[in-house]
């Protein structure tokens, strides 16, 4: 979509909009409602790798964004589907089952071994940086 | 005596080693010797474990004995994300390389009580994320059939290892369709249970509402067996179902099985033309059998792909938040503590998991959870009355295990839409949480080779009676 078509297509919605009475909205937000834009950008992206606790390159980003453009594209054909005003997601026949809450201890051998898979094990501790 | 291991079964093996005709030691040695012949081109397995010989000499004891059941001796290769205590489990990530299972998991202890044999682990895409066992961080696994092809994913080494017959059986796990289109691509039988059928315990999870374990064999008896073998309620895995839980199957009412087909969906150009020619020359010899064949329509089926690949990367992007580091696997050292997550998780976890964890981070965040998540979870319920509507007038419902047969290796791995819409007809068993079997139905002739192509039948919940019997009937085992 060239400038020029952007422009035209901009003011075209600022004449309607003024027709509704709508206060005249500013030229640079004209242009980001009819620009198509990508599904997501590289600000979204980093912010998503944060919350997921993954650091990624340069490369990894610009290439994440590609192919999130065309997964979204896909996924969001699901907007057709007629689903009724008071659906309720339910999985199946399975429902929430709840124990007891009470310790059970483990043997010893078997707490050696999960102590033993731990990067970083002092004594009966497994060690981390500190938080604070 | 010379063991044959192309036509081997089950059932003829145990009555083989109960005769004497060869022990579970000389079974495993034949097993043990296809693969020291074949793994190096196929990678089928990451591991052949060292003490397989060890529990066939027990197996042995207990024919002697007399107390050997149906899965004593029976050599099985084991797919990386099934916890074998002391062994290393590393779902084929660099994240989990060196991590050794602290604990079996409900299925091995199940096999280990009846003296089965683990000959080692199988390869897979990483952490089960995948169609082609391309995303293995420990090389792709290459069709016995064709090795210029890939043998399916995820659970592609389980299924290789089986057509290669360098294991009788093999256990995979199934989320989208991981156990049933390498069975298709490789020409054997995969099940992939009932929800809840199979105990998830030491399973590594990758959709939790989503995964099953199941069983690959040559031969519908085989995987009948074993998930007589692996199935029931357990304790620690609160989804768990037993023969209550679905109500008496309410038959059609017809001396065989009513097979519907929804021919609206078959109708795309993306199937590939023999796919669909050996898939009405199969309903042709069921309806010789006596099964009618009737034309069924299932509405938002076309939704189940978006369904499943909003559902499954949202539930994969809370299950993969465990590899941080910090208890097991992989470290590696940041600025500081938090730093630790974002430098471990970057070195050891691949491309595709990462892809998928960041679109389940965004489908999940607030002001898309409700367009997406809510959205895909009140379409699943759609999609799954769709089914049981269907299945009113119906017993089973048959569609092509695949689009296609195997593809080239390098084919579709840079495509990832290309790659998710290979699971169209798979994912809605898992979606729905019925039990659904694939089935060798006949081969493709591509540039000389012959490459297998599967069927698949869907059953209600909890009657995978009547797919082991139009399994049995169509592949001639009754």
């Amino acid at each position: 979509m060239s400038i020029g078509v952007k422009v035209f297509v901009g003011t075209t919605c600022v004449k309607h909009m003024s027709k509704l009475r709508i206060r005249k909205p500013s030229l640079e937000s004209i242009f980001v409602a009819c620009y198509t834009l990508p599904m997501i950008t590289k600000l979204e992206l980093e912010n998503l790798a944060n919350l997921a606790r993954i650091k990624l390159t340069d490369e990894d980003k610009d290439s994440f964004v590609k192919e999130f453009d065309s997964v979204l594209t896909y996924i969001d054909q699901l907007k057709k589907a007629d689903v009724p005003m008071d659906a309720e997601g339910r999985v199946g026949a399975v429902r929430n089952i709840t124990r007891l809450d009470e310790v059970k201890s483990i043997s010893l051998d078997d707490r050696e071994r999960l102590l033993d898979e731990a990067p970083h094990r002092v004594g009966d501790f497994i060690a981390v940086k500190k938080i604070l | 005596m010379p063991i044959n291991l192309k036509t081997l079964t089950i059932q003829f093996a145990h009555e083989a080693m109960k005769r004497g005709d060869f022990t579970a030691v000389q079974l495993t040695e034949a097993y043990l010797g296809e693969i020291a012949n074949k793994n190096k081109e196929i990678n089928a397995y990451l591991e052949v474990f060292a003490d397989a010989i060890d529990t066939a000499k027990a197996a042995d004891l207990k024919f002697k004995a007399g107390t050997a059941t149906m899965l004593t001796g029976i050599p099985f290769g084991i797919k990386d994300n099934i916890l074998i205590q002391g062994k290393v489990a590393s779902a084929a990530s660099k994240i989990l390389e060196k991590y050794h299972a602290p604990y079996d998991a409900t299925v091995i202890e199940k096999l280990k009580a009846e003296g089965a044999v683990f000959l080692g682990r199988t390869n897979m895409d990483e952490f089960a994320m995948g169609g082609s066992t391309e995303n293995s961080a420990y090389g792709s696994t290459k069709n016995p059939h064709d090795v210029s092809r890939v043998a399916g994913g995820s659970s592609g080494g389980s299924a290789a290892a089986v057509a290669m017959n360098g294991a009788l059986v093999s256990l995979g796990s199934d989320t989208g369709g991981s156990i049933r289109q390498p069975a298709s691509f490789c020409g054997i039988v995969g099940l992939k249970p009932t929800y809840g059928a199979v105990s998830r315990y030491g399973v590594m999870a990758m959709g939790s509402s989503l995964d099953q374990i199941g069983p690959f064999g040559k031969t519908v008896g085989d995987c009948e067996i074993i998930f007589n073998a692996i199935k029931g309620k357990d304790v620690h895995d609160g989804t768990t179902i037993d023969s209550s839980t679905y109500p008496i199957i309410n038959q059609v009412g017809k001396k065989k099985p009513v097979i519907g087909v929804p021919w609206h969906f078959l109708g795309g150009d993306g199937i590939d033309p023999v796919v669909m020619n050996l898939f009405k020359a199969a309903l042709a010899s069921f309806e010789k059998a006596g099964y009618e064949i009737k034309e069924i329509k299932l509405p938002n089926i076309s939704y189940s792909l978006p369904v499943y690949y909003i559902l499954m990367p949202a539930e994969v992007s809370s299950n993969m938040s465990r590899y941080d580091g910090v208890k097991f696997g992989l470290h590696v050292d940041g600025k500081n503590g938090i730093d630790d997550y974002f430098e471990t998780r970057h070195s050891g976890l691949g491309r595709e998991v990462i892809r998928r964890i960041l679109l389940g981070t965004y489908v999940l965040s607030s002001g898309y959870y409700d367009a997406y998540y809510n959205r895909a979870n009140a379409v699943r319920k759609m999609i799954t009355d769709d089914f049981l509507k269907a299945f009113g007038s119906v017993d089973l419902i048959a569609t092509p295990t695949a689009p296609s047969p195997a593809f080239k290796i390098g084919e579709k791995v840079s495509d990832p839409i290309a790659m998710y819409l290979e699971d169209i007809f798979t994912v809605t068993a898992n979606i729905t949480g019925m039990p659904a079997l694939s089935i060798p139905c006949g081969i493709s002739k591509v540039d000389d080779k012959e490459l297998p192509i599967g069927l698949q039948l869907t059953a209600r919940h909890g009657d995978e009676k009547t797919l082991f019997t139009a399994g049995k009937e169509f592949l001639g085992e009754i």
